[in-house]
């Protein structure tokens, strides 16, 4: 080819670049306005001083001034004589853990089900699965809140039945009724993500399991669970990660603090003016612990996509 | 001929089960592996019944005549119109806050899509670290809990950027960023599928890059632009904790808020319901109208079909 | 108490770092710098528009507190017009005022009011700080009054707009915490007692040898509840053990009430919440600290069916309890505040003050607000007495009042603890 049409190419490729990067440069400069920028801004409350009128925090933005004041004071309430912040947190644990292994033995089957067995009614069940994921989660839990009164249908149908003398407040700090409460919420998401990695096992990898005389348990047991293990894990931070930040399903569905999670102590801080310094720390040391799951997540789905392409 | 008469599956005349030789030969119903999974089919319909009747229920109690949410007094439409006091559409507060979230979804959408359509494009073909460091940092956005990135922006508007007070502006900044992972990471995954091939043609055929990209990549992107769209839409519509973090006065409440502070506050009642009906027939709307749109943009496409275009739609 | 001289704070809450210098500074070490030097250049400037030095006067009933006037947050002019076309916007706790006389606000002057609702006074302050709103008027309890006028967020008041005052209670024309009413008017005056639901609960409270002690009966477990208010909360663990000086000092007393209350929370799996006003009469609670207002709205929120009188209200005959008021306030930032000078004149106007007790059951220092008054018009259940606040309750009731910043934080560190539970 000659020395211009050459030349012509690799201008061509070089320009290229920087319009690909003029692409990306509006969304790259938001996310660091928007989204880089406000962790730091945390990272300075937290590290930062109290105001002494209002005991409001003032951020220090050199990080070499930080100092540990707030943090400390995080530290107490979590471990040692006044600690209260250290048993909601192993509270919180218990709930998630408890949610999120319950959705995934209620989510499990019917995904299962749905994509491996429905057959031609597979589009009708896919609408019905996927319509409470369109349906907010403020109505969802209206709900319940309307079924679980002491008048409701819930202690109706129960008193019906015999199962219990007296209606049941389950809207007055049960622990089950949060972790059903932040089942019911989070259940679509992990249903649809299991749902997506069940249909995509190969059906021929089954029927191979079925020829070399695997029975049905077998196959799902040796085949089918293993080729969605990666669904599942994806699926459990899905829908786990969301349920630890989670505030409002306890003050919609008990408002005791005998079920308050970690939520609720971190909007509390930011609610009280002399505690919002502490809540920023609070929820740094929040991220800190979470940043592996969800540091995971993100190296998964990156290596998903490269393998992708 | 006897022969066959052994081999086929003779009934006797009464339809009485058949002999021993016949009945080794016959499968264990409950050993077939091709039979109708009665137990999981059972347990995904009870599945979906305890997800939707629920709602149903909050629904139908948006109509009702009395004043609470679980005792059923009559019907009645008193919720949604006719009390300047309780109905939805005549209240001010109520029927501010259905404006606020109508507002806060459009001008989310008008800004997120946009913005990540044109990150993925570009963080797709910049094969840089860069690109894939702020790659790393949106899906990093996606599964960060909301309560966290809320915390994040409260400090942000309230120590920083104080001249965006909290309020509309404040919740479209927060809701946008929070969303923006959705159009970036689906449009990334359609760009992905759909490789460089149709680019490279239309370079061969002469085209230039600008002419490339808007005559040949953004109508293949179409579709999953729309879909996002649509997500951010739902997911704004919804939205609660972003929201609540960030909004100050009455009229910058949304419906998410105010139900949940109504909740809170001991007001609750069939008003809500009618608030929540509200929310889930915008979303619905939306998820059906981007539902068709999207089928009607990948007709013909190879891998289309009602299946994909749910999935797609769901970000799965 | 000494102020870090970093504290420069002027009067509209905003923070020392302007925008333009955060955004000169490119990448992060520079950046860091950057900041750092924008926080050292404000503290030149701090000298002059600031708060005091001097550390925050406590008002008492025994020490009254005149506020000190600042040239930098005047009061509005003599004689002007209301504003046109404007949105008054109020800020007040929910359920607190009868939207009827907002509307007839607005139809008389010819503006629209907008109200938005708090559910504690942490929160309200929060958001008032940290949120740059334009809130015209702000209805605080007493003891926030000091840290408001000393951030300048509220302005003091021109008297000549407010003429209905002179139908107040003298003690309130020239109350301990605002001499001669400078920042201040009142709005409603309340006792903080105990209400319980005679069809439910057997006991009675008048009855009881330790009354304070009457929420903590595992008896009932679900269904007590006490206000979502660090005071109030803390006011009654006090007096449980015997602590009358609700604004103590002394650690050993604060740690012996919240210890009560961490032992009440188990007890009973407490609700914390306030919505006495509602829970009581709906049944959902049995047994809820309250507020009088809220008991002697009772009425309006019965269920069909059942009489008001199922509902008790305990007050300590001897008058030895928490008695408070609410104030209306002006806020600095508002943008209407002529309207908002006559807004807290309508509110001090008898039949107007009436039209609000009969939604909000709260009673209010007028001279014509009288229990007779109030039973004659229906507007208090004759079973629900206990409920009127008089001038001499004053005179031996508890207040609540404002806490040193310290101290304060203590406060609400100790209520977070019993609110979040264990």
């Amino acid at each position: 080819m000659s020395v211009e049409s050459r030349q012509g190419r690799w201008a061509d490729r070089m320009q290229g670049r920087w319009v690909w990067a003029g692409f990306a440069l509006p969304g790259i400069l938001w996310l660091i306005f928007l989204f880089i920028v406000p962790f730091y801004v945390v990272l300075s409350i937290a590290g930062g001083e109290l105001n002494a009128i209002f005991q409001s925090p003032e951020p220090i933005w050199n990080p070499l001034q930080w100092t540990g004041a707030n943090f400390v004071a995080v530290f107490h309430d979590l471990v040692g004589q006044t600690a209260f912040v250290g048993p909601i947190f192993l509270r919180t644990v218990v709930y998630v853990a408890v949610a999120s292994v319950l959705s995934l033995l209620i989510a499990y089957p019917a995904a299962y089900f749905v994509a491996r067995y429905a057959g031609r009614r597979k589009v009708l069940f896919l609408v019905l699965l996927i319509a409470p994921f369109w349906v907010s989660y403020m109505m969802r839990m209206l709900a319940w809140i309307g079924l679980l009164q002491t008048s409701g249908y819930i202690n109706r149908a129960l008193l019906d039945l015999g199962l219990i003398s007296q209606p049941v407040n389950w809207l007055g700090g049960k622990p089950m009724t949060i972790i059903l409460g932040l089942v019911y919420g989070y259940i679509p998401y992990l249903i649809l993500v299991l749902y997506a990695g069940l249909d995509r096992i190969d059906q021929r990898l089954l029927e191979a399991g079925r020829d070399l005389g695997l029975n049905r348990a077998r196959t799902f047991w040796r085949v089918t669970l293993p080729l969605s293990r990666q669904a599942i894990l994806t699926g459990m931070l899905i829908t786990a990660l969301p349920m630890v930040g989670d505030y409002f399903t306890n003050q919609m569905l008990s408002g005791a603090p005998s079920t308050a999670m970690i939520g609720n102590v971190i909007n509390s801080q930011l609610n009280t003016a002399s505690q919002q310094s502490k809540g920023a720390a609070l929820s740094v040391l929040l991220l800190v612990v979470l940043l592996v799951p969800m540091l995971y997540y993100v190296v998964q789905t990156q290596r998903a996509s490269r393998e992708a392409y | 001929m006897a022969v066959a008469a052994d081999v086929a599956e003779p009934m006797s005349a009464s339809g009485d089960v058949p002999g021993p030789a016949v009945r080794s030969r016959r499968l264990r119903p409950w050993k077939n592996p091709w039979r109708r999974p009665w137990i999981l089919e059972g347990f995904t319909w009870l599945y979906l019944v305890w997800s939707i009747l629920p709602i149903v229920v909050a629904v139908i109690f948006s109509f009702n005549a009395g004043k609470s949410q679980s005792v059923w007094q009559g019907f009645s439409t008193r919720w949604y119109w006719g009390n300047p006091l309780t109905s939805v559409f005549e209240n001010p507060q109520l029927r501010q806050s259905i404006i606020q979230t109508f507002r806060l979804s459009v001008l989310t959408t008008i800004i997120a899509v946009p913005l990540g359509v044109a990150f993925a494009i570009g963080i797709n073909r910049w094969r840089t670290r860069t690109a894939t460091t702020f790659n790393f940092v949106v899906v990093f956005s996606y599964v960060i809990p909301e309560l966290i990135f809320a915390v994040a922006m409260f400090f942000l508007f309230t120590q920083l950027f104080t001249s965006i007070h909290l309020g509309t502006a404040a919740e479209v900044l927060g809701l946008a960023t929070w969303n923006f992972s959705w159009p970036a990471i689906i449009v990334l995954a359609r760009l992905v599928s759909i490789g460089p091939s149709y680019e490279e043609a239309a370079a061969d055929l002469g085209a230039s890059r600008l002419q490339t990209i808007f005559r040949v990549l953004l109508p293949l992107l179409m579709p999953a632009v729309f879909a996002s769209a649509v997500l951010v839409f739902a997911s704004v519509v919804d939205d609660f904790v972003v929201v609540d973090l960030l909004s100050s006065t009455a009229n910058t409440q949304p419906m998410s808020v105010l139900i949940y502070s109504s909740t809170r506050g001991g007001n609750s009642g069939p008003a809500l319901n009618a608030l929540a009906t509200i929310m889930l027939v915008f979303s619905f709307v939306v998820a059906i109208f981007g539902l068709v749109a999207y089928r009607w943009m990948t007709r013909g496409e190879r891998g289309s079909s009602r299946q994909e275009a749910l999935t797609t739609i769901t970000g799965m | 108490m000494v102020f870090h001289p970093r504290e420069g704070r002027s009067g509209d809450g905003s923070t020392s770092v302007s925008r333009r210098a955060f955004l000169t500074g490119a990448a992060a070490t520079g950046l860091a710098a950057t900041l750092a030097a924008c926080g050292s250049s404000s503290t030149k400037g701090a000298g002059g528009t600031t708060t005091t030095t001097q550390p925050l006067a406590l008002p008492r009933p025994n020490d009254p507190v005149t506020w000190p006037l600042y040239q930098s947050n005047p009061a509005i002019a003599d004689g002007l017009q209301p504003e046109k076309n404007a949105t008054l916007k109020l800020f007040n706790w929910v359920a607190y005022i009868n939207p009827k006389v907002l509307k007839d606000f607005g139809k008389k002057y010819n503006c629209k009011v907008e109200l938005t609702t708090f559910n504690t006074m942490d929160e309200a302050l929060a958001k008032l700080r940290s949120g740059q709103f334009e809130f015209d008027v702000f209805v605080p309890t007493v003891d926030v009054i000091g840290q408001l006028v000393a951030s300048k967020m509220i302005s003091p008041l021109n008297h000549s707009y407010i003429p209905n005052i002179t139908q107040a209670w003298s003690a309130f024309q020239n109350p301990f915490y605002d001499q001669s009413w400078q920042y201040t008017v009142p709005y409603t005056i309340f006792t903080t007692g105990i209400a319980w639901r005679k069809d439910h609960v057997t006991e009675d409270p008048y009855a009881s040898a330790n009354p304070w002690a009457f929420p903590w009966n595992a008896k009932y477990k679900g269904k007590i509840a006490l206000l979502d208010d660090a005071r109030e909360g803390l006011g009654i663990g006090m007096l449980k053990n015997g602590i009358t000086d609700l604004n103590t000092s002394d650690p050993a007393q604060l740690q012996t009430a919240t210890n009560s209350l961490l032992e009440l929370v188990k007890l009973v799996n407490l609700h914390i919440d306030n919505n006495d006003y509602s829970s009581i009469p709906s049944g959902q609670t049995w047994i809820h600290q309250a507020w009088s207002g809220d008991m002697a709205a009772a009425q309006n929120y019965m269920p069909k069916g059942t009489s008001v009188d199922v509902i008790g209200y305990w007050f300590p005959p001897s008058g030895i309890g928490p008695v408070g008021n609410d104030t209306m306030t002006i806020l600095a930032n508002g943008k209407n505040p002529v309207l908002a000078h006559l807004f807290l004149n309508y509110l001090n106007d008898l039949n107007i003050a009436l039209e609000n007790i009969s939604f909000n059951g709260y009673m209010q220092p007028l001279t014509g607000v009288t229990p007779e008054v109030l039973v004659q018009q229906g507007i208090l259940p004759p079973s629900l007495t206990s409920t009127v606040v008089l001038e001499s309750m004053f005179a031996t009731g508890l207040r609540e009042l404002e806490l040193s910043p310290a101290l304060g934080a203590q406060y609400q560190q100790a209520w977070l603890r019993v609110s979040s539970g264990v």
